[in-house]
């Protein structure tokens, strides 16, 4: 077993690795940093160390190499806004030995008018499949009195039961449904493990946090009071996504999903035809809403991505239709970026498109934020996981999909 | 509930998400600083976070004789300087500045109001809005009035839709002047559409005080004369006056900062739990405790009031000229840059509490703090001597810089003895958040436009205020107390500290 610990300098990472090591290696490696980086801190001022600070545990679990580098990547840029400890678990590792590999690393931010404040990234490499390990291994790392999150890369093992159990040391599990290996099953277990899980668990979707800016662009078009009487008038949702097959109606169905449930809708029948075209019959009183999505080739769109909204009816005889589109001037890629505040550049738009009556078309631009991984986690992680309307979106979506 | 009343559905769960309805700005005095500065960039950032709703639009208002695109350029130069947000997104500025236009008004020219009014007829024609309207005087108090009243001369301030009017404080110099200014915007306004901006209460830091009050059950219960001893306010500047001698020199620390400010921040260290933070119930319980301070008159004035007027001294190590010497400023100057006042808030809960404030310019360094400072224990368990070093405990809670909160309290020093020593526990909001806080102007334009005033002051509000400080700032005209003269680059003159150790208590050291 190897288990030193590099010398502690002031704005220098400490690092340590160990071989074949156990969790109590980790923690006594964890310890001997802490109070070296407090110690350090505190100057001469030997009986006061500086304090820790720490908002949450967030853990990412990765199936490979690749998205071991994306978690460990991902949630350091994140420790630099949140102080956090992050451990990623990189499960079905190839280990000589029969226990861990770990390794530690640490980031010291320096706030202008507050104390430094460090970030553990705990690395751990396991045998096996991560849910086998969750709650022994990661139980004694965790900070107590903060949230837990688990990011797991990839397709969680939605049926089985150890990971049920494995959640209970959480708060919230994040997944993006856009990486599913097999997207329309792994949805629809999802959607069914929401009734399962303990009731302090929250589940994220990366996917609804890409979906977020459409529902706002939508919710803003009913928003005022004189607009309102629209939404007990729509009779026609239009959605064009990318790619085809029914794993890469998630989103499209997540947005009906959400209109569906927001709005009263109860579904009558589903069909899908040839080229990614489905069309849905909701009712809501008398009234009959046509649900109609479209597959559309578009340069620039990922798989499964929307590319059009377009929301439409009758209301005390004014016409309305409104549109929203995205601007598709680049490929969503896997790429981590480190961006200095929230919200930095990007030119992805959405173009919102209002008719109301006879009136002249509206066009109104807004902006898009980055869609990568870190933006997102941020986003889900400053609001907290719990999401009524996530959930029964989903409700909605795996009760529209299971029709086509 | 009819269906148009009700909340929209599909807003929920849009965490942080306040949909604003679509409606025409009208910046009077657009060309000025506060437009260039704080509200053009603050717009800016507004669409950047997809808060402006399809259909805003800004109007600049002003004398200059400027076209829609000098406006836009003008626009687009001031947020590229002063956007808290940086570098400036090239697409999100464009669409923002396509809804930005211009109109010459002089503000003495009804004609020119009536250009305006169509103007904002054909915006709402092509814009799809009902005709909501805010009007933002972001122009000198005094001409207030004379845009109101041009407002209604011109018919600005009916039809459908919402008509609202921004104005920055200070609103009025005193009772009088304040009661007037009141009395001409609600003839033309109800009050429920008179938004009176302090950007003080827009901070996110000054907010956090009723939510550390309200939204944890540990502090309540002892926030009260039981418990606590004294709070003392400190508002202190390392700076001077800059390029503000006219306005300050008629103006004071008492009117300037301590009307304002140092009130707001006694009332919301003070209010009772608000039933909801809504703006009825919210403002409602400030003003119970602006009525509910004791009136300082007569004596008292003397006795509980101190002012004083910078020399020249050392700030930050750079030497700097008295008061007396700043530009702009009358070389016999009486007008005080420290004020410092002894209040009591008679209510049941803070019965004979003193509430301290102080207030001044060329202080050894910029912070604002509110200080809670708790009674001894009733008895020394460890004797005497443990406790020599130890202090009260108290609750600080820093506005800025560094904004958060320190618990301080006593606690064993680690050795085979038993001697207590004072720490303290810091909740710092940067190290526990890191994400940057919004610009107080963003969060009150947003208030404005969807129509809550929690963080607006109203009428009662500033009257009360005046009501309170009106007899102290004509007592200081006669010179009751002597104004006193500190260095610059220190903490006032010595009769602050006296007014203190009076009662046997001495100032925070920040």
């Amino acid at each position: 077993m190897a288990s030193a610990v590099t010398a502690l300098q002031r704005d220098v990472n400490p690092m340590w690795h160990g071989e074949d090591v156990t969790i109590a290696d980790v923690l006594t490696a964890l310890d001997d940093i802490r109070l070296k980086f407090a110690r350090a801190e505190a100057g001469d001022d030997a009986e006061h160390l500086h304090p820790r600070s720490c908002v949450m545990t967030l853990i990412g679990i990765a199936p490979d190499d690749q998205q071991e580098k994306v978690a460990s990547l991902a949630t350091q840029a994140i420790g630099m806004e949140h102080p956090a400890q992050a451990i990623v678990l990189r499960e079905e590792a190839p280990l000589a030995g029969g226990r861990l590999e770990a390794w530690i690393t640490t980031d010291v931010r320096r706030p202008e008018v507050a104390c430094a404040v460090q970030c553990e990234l705990i690395t751990l490499h396991v045998k096996g499949p991560a849910e086998e390990h969750l709650g022994p291994l990661l139980d004694p790392l965790l900070v107590s009195g903060v949230p837990t999150y688990l990011w797991w890369l990839g397709t969680p093992p939605f049926g089985r039961r150890e990971l049920l159990d494995a959640l209970r040391i959480c708060d919230g599990l994040v997944v993006d449904s856009a990486e599913f290996e097999k997207p329309y099953q792994s949805f629809q277990q999802m959607s069914g493990m929401l009734k399962l899980v303990h009731h302090r668990l929250g589940l994220a979707d990366l996917q609804w946090s890409r979906l977020r800016p459409w529902r706002e662009m939508i919710a803003q078009f009913f928003s005022p009071v004189d607009r309102r009487p629209f939404l007990e008038g729509i009779s026609e949702v239009g959605i064009d996504y990318s790619g085809e097959g029914r794993g890469n109606r998630i989103v499209a169905s997540l947005l009906t999903g959400w209109m569906a449930s927001a709005l009263g809708w109860r579904l009558r029948r589903a069909t899908a035809g040839t080229g990614g075209v489905v069309v849905a019959h909701y009712e809501r009183g008398d009234r009959t809403v046509e649900v109609e999505f479209r597959s559309v080739p578009k340069d620039g769109l990922v798989a499964g991505e929307l590319s059009s909204v377009r929301v439409a009816g009758v209301s005390r005889g004014t016409t309305f239709r409104l549109g929203v589109h995205h601007n598709p001037e680049r490929a969503r890629g896997r790429d981590i970026d480190f961006p200095e505040r929230r919200g930095h550049d990007t030119a992805r738009v959405l173009l919102t498109i209002i008719e109301i009556g006879d009136g002249e078309p509206l066009r109104h631009v807004q902006q898009l934020e980055s869609e990568d991984e870190v933006t997102l986690l941020l986003d889900l992680l400053s609001t907290g996981t719990h999401d009524e309307v996530f959930n029964r979106s989903v409700a909605a979506a795996a009760a529209l999909m299971q029709q086509f | 509930m009819k269906v148009d009343e009700a909340p929209n559905p599909l807003a929920e769960g849009l965490h942080d998400y306040r949909i604003a309805d679509p409606a025409v700005m009208v910046i009077f005095g657009a060309t000025g600083d506060l437009s260039g500065r704080k509200l053009l960039p603050a717009l800016y950032n507004l669409a950047k976070q997809r808060s402006l709703p399809a259909g805003f639009a800004v109007v600049g208002a002003a004398m200059n004789e400027l076209s829609d695109d000098d406006f836009r350029k003008h626009a687009s130069d001031k947020i590229h300087e002063f956007s808290r947000t940086q570098p400036i997104d090239g697409r999100v500025l464009d669409a923002f500045l396509s809804s930005v236009s211009y109109v010459k008004v002089d503000f003495g020219q009804l004609d020119d109001f009536k250009t305006l009014a169509k103007k904002l007829q054909q915006l709402d024609d092509a814009n799809h809005v009902p005709g909501n309207r805010i009007f933002y005087c972001a122009t000198p108090p005094p001409t207030y009035q004379t845009i109101a009243l041009q407002l209604q001369a011109s018919g600005l301030n009916k039809g459908e839709g919402y008509h609202r009017i921004v104005v920055e404080k200070p609103f009025g110099s005193d009772l009088q002047s304040a009661r007037e200014l009141t009395q001409t915007l609600q003839k033309v306004f109800a009050e429920d559409s008179v938004y009176r901006i302090d950007h003080y209460l827009g901070k996110e830091t000054v907010q956090n005080i009723l939510a550390f009050r309200f939204a944890n059950s540990i502090f309540e219960p002892v926030w009260n004369t039981n418990l606590i001893d004294s709070v003392q306010i400190t508002v202190a500047e390392e700076i001077g006056i800059e390029q503000r001698g006219a306005y300050y020199d008629r103006a004071g620390a008492l009117r300037d900062i301590i009307q304002n400010h140092g009130l707001q921040l006694v009332t919301l260290t003070a209010m009772e739990p608000p039933l909801a933070f809504e703006a009825g119930a919210v403002r409602d319980e400030k003003v119970k405790v602006l009525r509910s301070i004791r009136p300082l008159i007569g004596e008292d004035i003397e006795q509980s009031t101190v002012r004083g007027q910078y020399a020249a001294g050392w700030v930050l190590g750079e030497q700097v000229v008295g008061y007396r010497d700043e530009q702009n400023v009358a070389p016999d100057s009486q007008t005080e840059t420290f004020a410092a006042l002894r209040l009591f808030v008679d209510n049941w809960r803070w019965a004979g509490v003193p509430f301290y404030i102080r207030a001044g310019k060329r202080m050894p360094k910029r912070v604002t703090e509110i200080r809670i400072q708790f009674k001894r224990p009733p008895h020394l368990t460890f004797g005497r001597e443990a406790m020599k070093e130890v202090d009260p405990n108290a609750i600080t809670l820093r506005i800025q810089p560094e904004e958060g909160i320190s618990l301080k309290f006593g606690a064993k020093v680690p050795s085979a003895g038993l001697r207590i020593r004072s720490v303290t526990m810091d909740f710092e909001y940067v190290t526990s958040f890191l994400v940057e806080a919004p610009e107080a102007y963003e969060r009150l334009l947003l208030d404005c436009m969807i129509g809550d005033p929690t963080l607006f002051t109203r009428a009662d509000e500033v009257e009360a205020a005046w009501t309170l400080v009106d007899p102290i700032e004509n007592a200081w005209r006669n010179g009751r107390p002597p104004l006193g003269t500190y260095p610059a680059g220190s903490w006032g003159p010595d009769t602050a500290a006296q007014l203190l150790q009076g009662d046997g208590r001495e100032w925070h050291r920040p």
